[in-house]
């Protein structure tokens, strides 16, 4: 299987580097947006298999933008990372397709293994 | 689901109404030996009461044959019913999307005259007039939810199996809620049955229905009540996740009601009533199944039972 | 779009009012306009008048709206076909690309999401049209 290609979205730029330097070291094909409509332009002109979605973002948040990529992208898997008082919101992105929820901080091996899965799915479902 | 019966019912003695058979039998005899009537009474009147116990017993135990057959009826009356709700719910939701995609289609054709027509006319009116069916729209966007919610809990979402470890797919969705029932003082026990073989289900159906259990454990659960997880192996196949509170209990003509699309005990605007119809819906589709548990005051105790390989069987 | 001639638009659903209104909604945008009440009318429409975009409604009595999208790919490559559904399904998303539609959109959509559509998938032919 070829390595999933994978976009972080998130507002911190200086986590979102690391986390798009440290997936691309594992040989994933990462890459970042800061904002949701950022990540909905990528998502127009590119091909990604994964997303990673931070819950809480100024403007548009995690939880629209899921909902904006389930009805464009249906095949596209989305993880979403959450910090606290996420039980409604982990319910309602649950409910709208989310393939998984990481807490904040995400332990890289563990967020490795879930977009592995994630990927997994995608071509299980034969996009 | 897991049965508790067998221990918590009456003994059965099975050689009770031989003893009253043998007794009737010995007292005839001493009676006729003896002469004796008080012996025949006395023996008897022992045989007849072993008798009658044996026969009351062999009563218990058709009852309660019979209450587990209604149970099981309940069961698949509630399968099929939900099937139903589901299509008749899609039914409709498509049916609204039209007159509302009108509804929306005229308020923006209005926000549009208004905005050219009335060019020249008093502001204040004019800006009430568009706040209003901008209004409209907005509410029609609320129903469009709604619908899109209605056809999202009928449509068979094809699940995809994948492997997965059952401890950890419970055990991440704890951490979810945990941090919340912490700020609630309410303690989460684990109890994972440790090497627990891997099962083959759909991921994020499954952590939906147990995020939606521990999130409807969490409101049912006071301040230092306890909510336990709990996995096990089940001897006849699958594997058994349980959710249990301490909480308020669902009271016993509700639990047939519980996993109905729409019914629920919580305040208008707290819950839409579809999260235990959409549990049963995912458990179902994945093989599986879901039970309750619960006693007023006490709590209640949600068990879903899986499969290992989607479509094996598993105890009955 | 900022071009000389107006981008041509077919507008096809069975509800008489969404159509006029929708119509006349693409035309304060700027687009040419016209509309078709049911399939059949929407292929006969076509073989009269030139069209860049159709906006195909999935569910029409009669010849459905995917029948009707094979049949205008068929004879029409080059138009670009949008579709109107009430819920994405994965079923039909496939259906509909596979059959060569440009996009599909949720009903009720507001007009803000159906230009954006309609620019996007005259985008897309443009593209396809160059490469």
């Amino acid at each position: 299987m070829a390595p999933p290609r994978v976009l972080v979205v998130d507002d911190e730029e200086d986590f979102l580097e690391t986390l798009v330097n440290r997936l691309r070291r594992r040989g994933l094909e990462a890459q970042g947006a800061l904002s949701g409509p950022r990540a909905l332009e990528l998502l127009e002109n590119g091909v990604f298999d994964v997303a990673v979605l931070d819950v809480r973002m100024p403007g548009m948040d995690g939880i629209e933008l899921l909902k904006e990529i389930k009805d464009r992208w249906p095949f596209l898997e989305v993880i979403m990372l959450t910090g606290h008082g996420s039980v409604e919101s982990g319910i309602q992105g649950m409910r709208l397709g989310a393939f998984d929820y990481v807490m904040k901080p995400a332990d890289l091996e563990n967020l490795l293994e879930k977009i592995q899965q994630a990927h997994e799915r995608k071509s299980l479902r034969g996009d | 689901m897991g049965r508790k019966g067998g221990k918590e019912g009456s003994r059965r003695l099975p050689w009770l109404p031989w003893v009253g058979v043998g007794l009737v039998a010995l007292g005839s005899l001493g009676a006729l030996l003896t002469g004796s009537q008080l012996w025949l009474v006395v023996i008897l009147v022992l045989g007849a009461a072993c008798c009658g116990v044996a026969t009351g017993q062999l009563l218990a135990e058709l009852g309660k044959a019979r209450r587990e057959r209604a149970l099981l009826d309940a069961r698949v009356v509630q399968s099929h019913k939900l099937a139903a709700l589901g299509e008749l719910s899609a039914g409709i939701a498509h049916e609204i999307n039209n007159p509302l995609a009108i509804i929306g289609r005229e308020a923006e054709l209005m926000e549009h005259l208004v905005g050219s027509a009335l060019a020249g006319a008093q502001d204040g009116p004019r800006a009430e007039l568009q706040e209003s069916l901008r209004e409209v729209s907005r509410q029609v966007e609320r129903c469009k939810e709604i619908t899109r919610n209605l056809l999202s809990f009928a449509r068979k979402m094809e699940p995809v199996f994948q492997k997965v470890d059952l401890n950890r797919l419970v055990e991440d969705m704890v951490r979810l809620v945990e941090r919340e029932t912490q700020g609630k003082g309410i303690q989460i026990l684990r109890e994972y049955h440790q090497g627990l073989e891997p099962i083959r289900t759909d991921p994020p159906g499954l952590r939906q229905v147990v995020l939606n259990l521990l999130n409807n454990a969490r409101q049912a659960t006071e301040q230092g009540g306890t909510i336990t997880v709990r996995t096990k192996a089940v001897l006849g196949g699958g594997v058994e996740m349980e959710v249990q509170d301490t909480g308020c209990g669902i009271p016993r003509e509700h639990l047939a009601r519980i996993f109905d699309p729409f019914f629920t005990t919580k305040a208008h605007g707290k819950g839409t009533g579809l999260g235990l119809s959409i549990c049963h819906g995912i458990v179902s589709r994945l093989g599986g199944r879901i039970g309750v548990r619960s006693q007023v005051g006490k709590g209640s105790c949600f068990t879903v039972w899986l499969p290992v390989e989607p479509g094996s069987g598993g105890n009955a | 779009m900022k071009e000389t001639s107006k981008t041509r638009v077919l507008l096809v659903d069975d509800e008489e009012r969404f159509l006029s209104t929708t119509g006349r909604l693409l035309g304060v945008r700027g687009f040419q306009v016209g509309t078709a009440a049911s399939a059949p009318e929407a292929l006969e429409e076509l073989e009269q008048n030139p069209y860049d975009v159709v906006v195909l409604d999935i569910r029409m009595p009669g010849m459905s709206g995917i029948e009707a999208l094979a049949e205008i790919k068929r004879r029409r490559p080059d138009v670009e076909v949008l579709m109107l559904t009430g819920h994405a399904s994965v079923d039909a998303a496939v259906e509909i690309m596979r059959l060569g539609g440009a996009d599909y959109l949720l009903k009720p959509c507001s007009m803000d999401e159906l230009v954006d559509k309609i620019q996007a998938a005259l985008e897309r032919g443009k593209t396809k049209k160059g490469a």
